[in-house]
């Protein structure tokens, strides 16, 4: 079976895992932070045996704090809140800033009131109860949205602090987040904006709190749009849907959070003719692709074929279907750097036949 | 070994009716299990002389290693009785409860004998309420019934559950009739016996209202027991003698609702 080609609603609920795994690849990246999933042991093994890999894939080689209920036989017959009771003692024993309460398909099905079992806890102050459901609550990215949400909503109201923002949805275990998160942070210094909280990645519970903070929120890219609407409406902000995508979403990028964090016009327009500047720059540096033909292949990621294609035309560049083969990226090229990047590979290819 | 399930709506008088068959098979030296498959736990009593007897599930949530004597007990004629129980109403899952209960009764070896009676709660509302009928434990379902129109409904229901379990290869259940419990409606027999025809079945018994079930429930008896010259106790050994010698077991086929409408509406 070839996966791509499946629908996106397919893809979702059939590869990317349940609930759990995305709810735990955020929940289990906080520091400080304990994970409590009200599940079978299995689930959590399964759901742990992903993200390992995806750790690995990584270099992340931070174990992340996960305690399971192990609902049983017994548990499903005469319900298992009690046994959730005893999984928050356990974590709460541990001493943390907050506990993620994650539930799986098993006590929606049964019935456990998971939410009551919370709030009831001497520990209810730190808990984030997060009903995500396992299967019944859709895919991964429901789940990655349910911890979002969950913890945006204990998150105090606050003034927003001029010339700040917050990033929302950056995958924990996203291969490049680092060099994505860096060109993101260069195209806002540009307007004089520097990132507060990227939520949540990295971030402890006591920065994770400031997300109030942000004159504006951006969003990753549209996997978590419903936890971004969200947390724009609670704040009453407003919200960048995505990275910036290749080169002409830079100057777009730049104008949109310009305008949002209520930038003047004259600094946008310097700031956007600066990033043309830095651009023109960058792309100097790979004139020997200049009038070159090349052959793009599969477009794997939507939107990779217009950022390479944009490129193309920056360098005068040719295609066809006798040129180079050269790869698409797999995801969406984040800005410049993510363009740089993929010319990088064109010259490889083209150089070395 | 036959495994008999009574399976119709709550209320119809399953438990009353398979206490009574239990006896009834017992006085004719049979083997008799009976496993009640009711939260209630109210199956066995009259063949308990009233006592309400540790439900499987209780025990296993007490307790791990459980013998055959902490949730087998021997009832009026040696009947060997039993009652899966369940959660506490609105937690859990006693679907799931009674499945424990079979496979634990499998590890015991405890299924065995000429005759298991399984008296099934109310309707059929989860996998696990099927599950007498799942996996070769049920192979003959009797479907209690009256002339009421939800009681008919309930009954019809149950066929489409068995009609869709039977397609299955390790099912291997069959409708083998349906038992009027009368309710002393006015053309009650006919109607069910109408509807057995429709779905593709008989009327194996017309069990009268009699006053003699009520005294034998009082005094937490069977009426086999309690009176057994009554009329009414050879009505169940009629059942029993005819449960026993029935082998026209089909695949019923289920009315459509308004079927099934029009059906009542023509015996009132």
């Amino acid at each position: 079976m070839n996966w791509k080609n499946l629908p996106g609603h397919i893809y979702e609920s059939r590869m990317a895992g349940c609930t759990l795994t995305g709810a735990l690849s955020v929940a289990c990246f906080i520091p400080g932070a304990v994970a409590v999933v009200h599940a079978p042991e299995g689930c959590v093994h399964q759901t742990f045996s992903m993200l390992h890999a995806m750790m690995n894939d990584c270099d992340v080689s931070q174990i992340p704090e996960i305690i399971v209920s192990g609902i049983g036989d017994r548990e499903v017959i005469f319900g298992g809140e009690d046994c959730l009771t005893a999984a928050l003692d356990r974590a709460a024993a541990l001493n943390p800033d907050l506990i993620f309460v994650v539930t799986s398909c098993v006590p929606e099905t049964i019935g456990d009131d998971c939410g009551a079992v919370c709030s009831r806890h001497p520990s209810a102050d730190k808990i984030i109860y997060v009903p995500t459901s396992g299967f019944l609550g859709g895919s991964a990215k429901d789940g990655e949205n349910a911890v979002l949400t969950a913890l945006a909503s204990c998150v105090p109201l606050s003034q927003a602090v001029p010339g700040t923002v917050a990033l929302i949805g950056e995958k924990n275990l996203e291969s490049e987040a680092d060099q994505n998160y860096a060109e993101v942070e260069r195209l806002l210094a540009r307007l004089g904006l520097r990132v507060t909280v990227r939520f949540c990645r990295g971030c402890d519970a006591a920065t994770l709190m400031h997300l109030g903070t942000a004159e504006c929120f951006i969003l990753r890219d549209d996997r978590c749009r419903p936890a971004a609407e969200a947390i724009g409406e609670r704040f009453k902000r407003p919200v960048i849907p995505e990275f910036p995508g290749g080169l002409s979403g830079c100057i777009d990028f730049l104008k949109n959070v310009g305008h949002a964090c209520s930038i003047p016009e004259e600094k946008i327009a310097s700031a956007v003719q600066d990033e043309l500047l830095y651009q023109d720059q960058m792309l100097k540096k790979f004139s020997g692709l200049t009038k070159k033909t090349i052959c793009l292949g599969a477009e794997p990621f939507a939107g990779t074929s217009a950022v390479a294609r944009e490129a193309m035309e920056r360098l005068s560049m040719q295609e066809s279907e006798s040129g180079f083969p050269v790869k698409l990226p797999f995801y969406l090229p984040v800005g410049a750097a993510g363009v740089e990047k993929m010319l990088y590979l064109w010259r490889r290819a083209v150089n070395n036949g | 070994m036959r495994q008999i399930a009574l399976y119709g709506k709550g209320g119809i008088g399953k438990s009353t009716t398979s206490a009574n068959l239990s006896a009834a098979f017992a006085e004719k030296g049979l083997d008799v299990m009976q496993i009640g498959c009711d939260p209630k736990h109210d199956s066995t009593r009259m063949l308990m002389h009233g006592r309400w007897i540790p439900t499987v599930l209780e025990q296993m949530y007490e307790r791990k290693d459980l013998e055959m004597d902490d949730v087998i007990f021997t009832g009026f004629g040696g009947v060997r009785c039993v009652e899966a129980g369940g959660p506490e109403p609105g937690i859990g899952c006693a679907g799931r409860g009674i499945i424990a209960t079979f496979q634990l009764l499998e590890k015991m070896k405890a299924l065995h004998g000429d005759v298991v009676v399984y008296d099934v709660l109310g309707d059929v509302v989860c996998g696990g309420f099927a599950m007498p009928m799942r996996d070769g434990y049920a192979q003959e379902v009797y479907l209690v019934t009256s002339g009421e129109l939800m009681s008919l409904y309930a009954a019809n229901n149950i066929c489409k559950a068995i009609a869709r379990l039977s397609q299955r290869s390790t099912a291997r259940c069959r409708l083998g009739g349906v038992i009027c419990n009368s309710k002393n409606m006015d053309n009650e027999r006919e109607l069910v016996a109408e509807f057995a025809k429709r779905i593709g079945s008989k009327m194996v018994e017309f069990v009268p209202r009699d006053k003699a079930v009520q005294a034998a429930e009082v005094n937490q008896m069977t009426v086999i027991e309690h009176a057994p010259t009554s009329p009414q106790a050879d009505v169940y050994r009629r059942l029993a003698g005819t449960i026993l010698a029935n082998d026209d077991l089909r695949i019923p086929t289920a009315l459509d609702l308004d079927e099934l409408e029009k059906l009542a509406r023509a015996y009132l």
